[in-house]
């Protein structure tokens, strides 16, 4: 009852904050947090849950923001053309993601960061130009609704994968991450499992990526399918713990905040202190910042699911 | 005629590069499963000490490694004590993971702190003998690209009699064959696990020389554990020998991707078959059966 309201005032605060706090500057790190929320959480059903360890995030990510640019440009509402990503990298998981499961466990990471390089490599050729806003979409251009859109987006997420960590459908992706070949002998489809988590996965790095085409105003057409887009959600999922429903939201926030502390003073250099971050938690904090909280009060009654790891 | 033998060297050329650079990660990959995709920045790094060595010592590049060798030899070393020795005990999947995910945090941090002291500029070691040919038949062959070449067959036959020849690079097969049985033959397997980490991290001077002569940033970091990763797939997982003819291969079908297709999907050729070998023949070309 009291996580209950501790969640509802949490929602409450998030869904005011921007209106009692007039500042461009809070609500662009808000809209940070939520798209890096969202876009980990994305990575986080594939590998944290279902132990698909994808280096080719981007790869959807890109689908998603290109296809909202191209309809929001050409005069589709934003709230139209933010599904119609989610689809179109849907659509392309079906396309390349699917045949990529013929690759098994570590041959997945590399093939997946082969895959994305080559769709990095042909955007970067067939759209060389940079992507501008036109003055009519302009007019619906507000970091407002940006905000409330991607915290909505957020929300959803977080509410999926929380339905999903208790859901039997949650404890058959754990089983494919445990032991394949076990889940298998035991009668798990793995080849179905691993096709749904990246659907969804697909599906929800689509939303991110919308977001970010609506958020961004001016960039080169390739931007959102930059590898950074595929490592950063991996990072944060690790930071604040792979495979765990607050996780990746604490590790947005981390992330974020520690990118505005080193962002002004080392540039783009900052990745240099993710990477310190990144292996001090794989080495000593397995289970992510989220671990400390459970190493620090015994944990008392978790879902089976949110316990693994 | 002319033309094509000429693409077809420098895709030689480039093959013999590949093959060097994958050499200390299929190494490292064989003996104990890490997957060290960090192989690449290493790489960078050694080609800027090249760089610096010949810069204040005026050494030579190619004699700049009996200096660049041994310190990497050391760094890796230090990096196996520091960090990879953690995962000996590990479950052979979890090692895999978490190697790859240790080593992608060293790849972050190396190409990111290059940047930050050295700045992003391109960078080059000039010599008497860069840019300088030799005219066979019509076919243009850079001095560089053949000492390459000789380069790359020197280190692998090197490679390859250390690990038949002596005692220690025997241990060392035995511990890639199999971890457990080795080590109830009395090998130590973790001291066989430092020595062939410190090693295949050594092996990064010999490509780091051959990159310094040509220009290099940072960045290429990435593009080299890339490239790294596509010939120790293609020579098939731990299979030394295969590793300079899956750089060849691959060099030469980039080089005629170059010729067929354009020099703007030259890269994408090489990915996609790549990802074409991992999906119908993960255990590589020509290697055994994983």
């Amino acid at each position: 009852m009291k996580s209950k309201l501790g969640i509802a005032g949490f929602l409450l605060l998030m869904i005011i904050a921007p209106l009692l706090v007039r500042s461009e500057y809070l609500l662009n790190l808000l809209i940070l947090v939520c798209l890096y929320a969202t876009l980990s959480h994305s990575w986080n059903i594939l590998g944290g849950y279902c132990g698909q360890i994808s280096l080719g995030h981007a790869t959807f990510f890109g689908a998603g923001a290109l296809t909202f640019r191209y309809l929001w440009l050409g005069g589709v509402s934003y709230y139209l053309a933010l599904p119609a990503g989610a689809l179109a990298s849907l659509i392309l998981a079906s396309a390349i993601g699917f045949p990529s499961f013929k690759m098994k466990g570590h041959y997945f990471s590399i093939g997946t960061l082969a895959l994305a390089m080559i769709a990095l490599i042909t955007v970067q050729n067939l759209l060389p130009g940079v992507s501008f806003i036109t003055e009519a979409c302009l007019k619906e251009y507000s970091l407002l609704t940006i905000y409330y859109l991607a915290f909505g987006v957020g929300v959803l997420t977080v509410v999926a994968v929380y339905a999903l960590s208790r859901s039997k459908l949650g404890l058959a992706l754990v089983s494919v991450r445990e032991d394949e070949d076990a889940a298998e002998a035991i009668g798990i489809n793995t080849f179905k499992y691993k096709v749904v988590a990246m659907s969804i996965s697909t599906v929800i790095a689509g939303f991110a990526g919308g977001i970010f085409a609506f958020y961004c105003g001016t960039y080169y057409h390739y931007a959102p399918f930059e590898l950074g887009w595929s490592f950063d959600p991996l990072l944060i999922a690790f930071i604040g713990g792979a495979g765990t429903v607050v996780g990746p939201v604490v590790g947005a926030v981390v992330f974020v905040l520690l990118k505005e502390l080193f962002a002004a003073s080392l540039g783009q250099v900052n990745v240099l202190i993710f990477g310190i971050v990144f292996i001090i938690t794989v080495l000593f904090l397995p289970k992510g910042l989220v671990g400390i909280a459970g190493i620090i009060r015994k944990p008392k009654k978790t879902s089976a699911v949110a316990q693994e790891r | 005629m002319a033309a094509l033998l000429q693409i077809l060297s420098y895709g030689v050329f480039s093959g013999a590069l590949y093959g060097l650079v994958a050499l200390g990660l299929s190494l490292v990959f064989g003996v104990m499963n890490y997957l060290n995709v960090a192989h690449g920045a290493l790489i960078m790094l050694a080609s800027y000490t090249v760089l610096w060595t010949c810069y204040y010592l005026r050494f030579d590049p190619f004699l700049s490694l009996i200096l660049v060798v041994p310190v990497f030899f050391v760094i890796g070393w230090v990096l196996f004590l520091g960090l990879f020795q953690r995962l000996l005990a590990l479950p052979e999947t979890e090692k895999l993971k978490n190697s790859l995910l240790i080593s992608f945090g060293i790849l972050l941090i190396c190409s990111n702190g290059a940047t930050m002291l050295w700045t992003a500029d391109e960078r080059a070691v000039a010599t008497s003998y860069t840019g300088k040919v030799i005219d066979l038949l019509g076919v243009r062959l850079p001095y560089i690209g053949l000492a390459t070449v000789l380069l790359a067959i020197i280190v692998v036959l090197g490679v390859h009699l250390f690990l038949t020849r002596t005692y220690f690079g025997k241990a060392i097969r035995g511990v890639s064959q199999d971890y457990e049985a080795a080590s109830w033959m009395g090998i130590n397997t973790r001291r066989v696990c430092l020595a062939s980490f410190a090693i295949g991290v050594a092996l990064a001077g010999f490509p780091g020389v051959v990159i310094a002569l040509q220009t290099f940033n940072p960045i290429v970091s990435f593009d080299l554990t890339n490239k790294a990763l596509i010939v120790l797939i293609l020579a098939g997982v731990g299979s030394l020998r295969g590793v300079l003819f899956g750089g060849l291969l691959l060099g030469v079908v980039e080089a005629a991707s170059v010729f067929f297709v354009g020099v703007a999907y030259r890269e994408v050729v090489g990915l996609l078959l790549f990802v074409l070998v991992l999906m119908f023949r993960p255990q590589g070309l020509g290697g055994r059966k994983a």
